[in-house]
């Protein structure tokens, strides 16, 4: 029962990971870059989701929609801003630091205009645990079984339904074949007439609406903070290198791996370690398979 | 454009007319314990516009410098610097972190300028007497051993816990309650049967709490600040165990009482002051005067408002009886005030001796319980 609480927990936790992570595959398939600035975008969305929810009292729906339009457009800014420059100039590494500069304004924007406490996000779905295999006591009282946040169910199935809908979109559409082609071979898929700057614009404003949506979807799990994105981004990264970078369902996996470790480790170890065996294996995957645990190897031909 | 030119005027015939009393107040106002660095804050301004407009300190209005320390050790440091060096402040009032105080009062003790330490719980105080007996950093606010003792006492003393499980954050502040929890535990020839940690940011406690329970344990004494202990509470929920939660005065703070909601109610804790205990005149007319002044109801941060609030008239009280400005007679006259200091944490018999620098005893306290959104004064159970 204990252990059964503990997935839950902890299948949660990853499924935010893996969201996240599955915003750095996104952007990696089409442009060979990553986006750093995830985990601050993450953010970004908790706090205007927490503005336009919990402060302005609008729809849960209509906060949702508000927070997409906001994380792609943020998304389309970032790319031109930070990482269009330096691929231009074939400077193969200044998009990593201008990334990480981005996610350092998002987050000092955010303590400066709006706030440094932390706030409660009320789930739109109530915040009191559902009750699940409960069973009488010999005394007639129930015991208290396993607790469960209905948002906890929504991050699953929500998360659950982007990565199947963006793979599947990558696998049966024009579009996304457009995408797999741009992937492949950026320049070969130019040739064939594949617009190459339109699919990365569209992968940016993808992986930062996504993480957006991530910070809506876990604000009422933690609380609201223009810091609650820092630690969320590296987690999300290691899940990512640990799935593959390039696989949505590695993703998925590394996500959910991180996620139960952590959980298990802080109730069967110890609290201080809970950390420690997603990293060791991240360092063991980087020894002995760095392409993760679903990337393909990649072959260079000379 | 005319109204500008009458400030500036008035500015200009104003500023020589006030020969003032600077005081420096630092603290956190920005950052993860802005909320009770604003609220001390706060409650030391309210003190000075009451003091102002009844006349000053000896004829002399007071003036307030304010810093802010960002929480950070280095700031703190500087900042006493400054107070020191460029802006010759009369005494200094604050800091909240004890990184901050501990980092900064020596400064202010080399050059005799008294401090009133009125929030931090874990800074040095009378440590100092080792070096010099010639101290100038006071305290009034509930020092970490006289809250962790009072805690425990509620605990095994009051509530009759025979199996208390630890659960404090990893920082400075939380691992040294730990360390005195254990100690207050000891003296009773009792151990803990779990010791458990968290992480700042930490938002899921739930394996803490079912290995505390599991371990047996009919008590949670806890040491961390707002939002983690807010976690603590919410994961009790979660795995449906109801059991009392005692802890240090971070659980009267808004960061935890509005993050927990009806998760918070019954964790309770030793406080100086507490806002819904209104029973004195005094009380009420500060809580009342700060709602209306800061617009803010609840106060954030009850009890830092209101220690900062008395802080500044404890130092009125030393100046007038001292007739001078000066550090050294500010500290004789704190060492020895004549008349009780009455203020709103309490009524303080000389709260000061030349070898004991804490305000704050056992007298003074009382046993806030978080109540439907508030903190409300506790009714001895059992």
């Amino acid at each position: 029962m204990q252990t059964l609480q503990l997935l839950i927990s902890g299948i949660a936790q990853g499924m935010i990971y893996a969201l996240v992570a599955f915003g750095y595959n996104i952007t990696f398939s089409t442009s060979k870059t990553l986006n750093f600035s995830l985990g601050n975008f993450l953010m970004a969305g908790g706090v205007i989701g927490f503005v336009l929810y919990m402060t302005r009292g609008y729809p849960f729906w209509g906060t949702l929609l508000g927070v997409i339009a906001v994380g792609a457009v943020g998304g389309a800014i970032l790319l031109k801003v930070a990482v269009e420059p330096s691929l231009r100039q074939r400077n193969a590494y200044g998009w990593i630091l201008a990334t990480l500069a981005v996610g350092i304004i998002l987050r000092n924007a955010a303590e400066v205009f709006w706030s440094t406490d932390d706030f409660k996000f009320r789930s739109p779905l109530g915040d009191s645990p559902i009750r699940l295999l409960q069973h009488l006591r010999p005394d007639g009282t129930l015991s208290a079984g396993l607790g469960v946040y209905p948002q906890e169910l929504l991050i699953i199935v929500v998360s659950l339904a982007i990565v199947a809908g963006v793979e599947a979109f990558k696998r049966f559409t024009v579009f996304g074949k457009a995408v797999q082609a741009v992937s492949e071979d950026k320049d070969t898929a130019s040739l064939m007439g594949i617009d190459q700057r339109w699919v990365i614009l569209s992968s940016f404003m993808l992986s930062t609406a996504i993480a957006c949506v991530a910070g809506v979807l876990v604000a009422p799990i933690t609380l609201v903070s223009a810091t609650m994105g820092t630690v969320l981004g590296v987690k999300a990264y290691s899940a990512s290198i640990i799935g593959g970078l390039e696989s949505g369902i590695g993703a998925v996996v590394g996500g959910l791996f991180l996620g139960i470790s952590e959980a298990l480790t802080a109730r069967f170890v110890s609290t201080g370690y809970k950390d420690v065996p997603g990293f060791v294996v991240l360092i063991l995957l980087l020894l002995f398979k760095p392409s993760g645990l679903f990337g393909r190897a990649v072959i260079r031909k000379v | 454009m005319n109204r500008l030119a009458l400030w500036v005027v008035t500015l200009l015939v104003a500023a020589p007319a006030l020969a003032d009393i600077k005081v420096g107040v630092y603290g956190p106002y920005t950052g993860g314990s802005a909320g009770m660095g604003v609220c001390m804050r706060n409650g030391v301004e309210l003190a000075a516009e009451e003091i102002n407009a009844k006349g000053g300190i000896l004829g002399q209005k007071v003036e307030l410098v304010k810093r802010d320390d960002e929480a950070k050790n280095e700031r703190g440091g500087q900042i006493m610097q400054e107070f020191l060096d460029k802006e010759k402040v009369v005494a200094v009032l604050g800091p909240i972190n004890t990184g901050v105080a501990d980092n900064s009062t020596r400064y202010a003790n080399e050059r005799k300028v008294p401090v009133i330490i009125n929030a931090s719980a874990g800074a040095k105080v009378n440590d100092y007497f080792a070096q010099a007996p010639e101290n100038y950093i006071f305290r009034i606010a509930a020092a970490d051993p006289l809250q962790t003792e009072l805690t425990v006492k509620e605990a095994v003393d009051v509530r009759k816990y025979k199996k208390p499980a630890l659960l404090c954050d990893d920082t400075n502040y939380g691992q040294g309650g730990r360390a005195k929890l254990e100690a207050a535990l000891a003296k009773r020839n009792m151990k803990a049967v779990y010791v458990g940690k968290f992480k700042i940011k930490d938002t899921d406690m739930t394996p803490q709490v079912q290995e505390a329970k599991a371990a047996g344990a009919d008590v949670l004494l806890v040491w961390g600040i707002g939002p983690e202990l807010a976690a603590v509470a919410n994961s009790l929920d979660r795995v449906g165990w109801k059991v009392d939660m005692i802890g240090g005065w971070t659980l009267s703070m808004a960061a935890f009482i509005n993050n927990a909601g009806k998760n918070g109610n019954g964790a309770t804790t030793p406080l100086t002051f507490i806002e819904g205990d209104t029973s004195g005149a005094k009380q009420k007319k500060f809580v009342d005067d700060y709602h209306k002044k800061f617009n803010e109801n609840p106060i954030q941060v009850a009890v830092a408002a209101a220690q900062g609030y008395d802080s500044l008239y404890l130092l009125k009280q030393a100046i007038e009886q001292a007739k001078s400005t000066e550090g050294d007679k500010i500290r004789l006259a704190l060492e020895n005030l004549q008349q009780p200091f009455v203020g709103v944490t309490g009524t303080y018999n000389k709260p000061f001796s030349p070898t004991n620098h804490e305000a704050v005893s056992a007298d003074q306290m009382k046993m806030g319980v978080v109540k439907d959104g508030t903190v409300v004064r506790g009714i001895a159970k059992k």
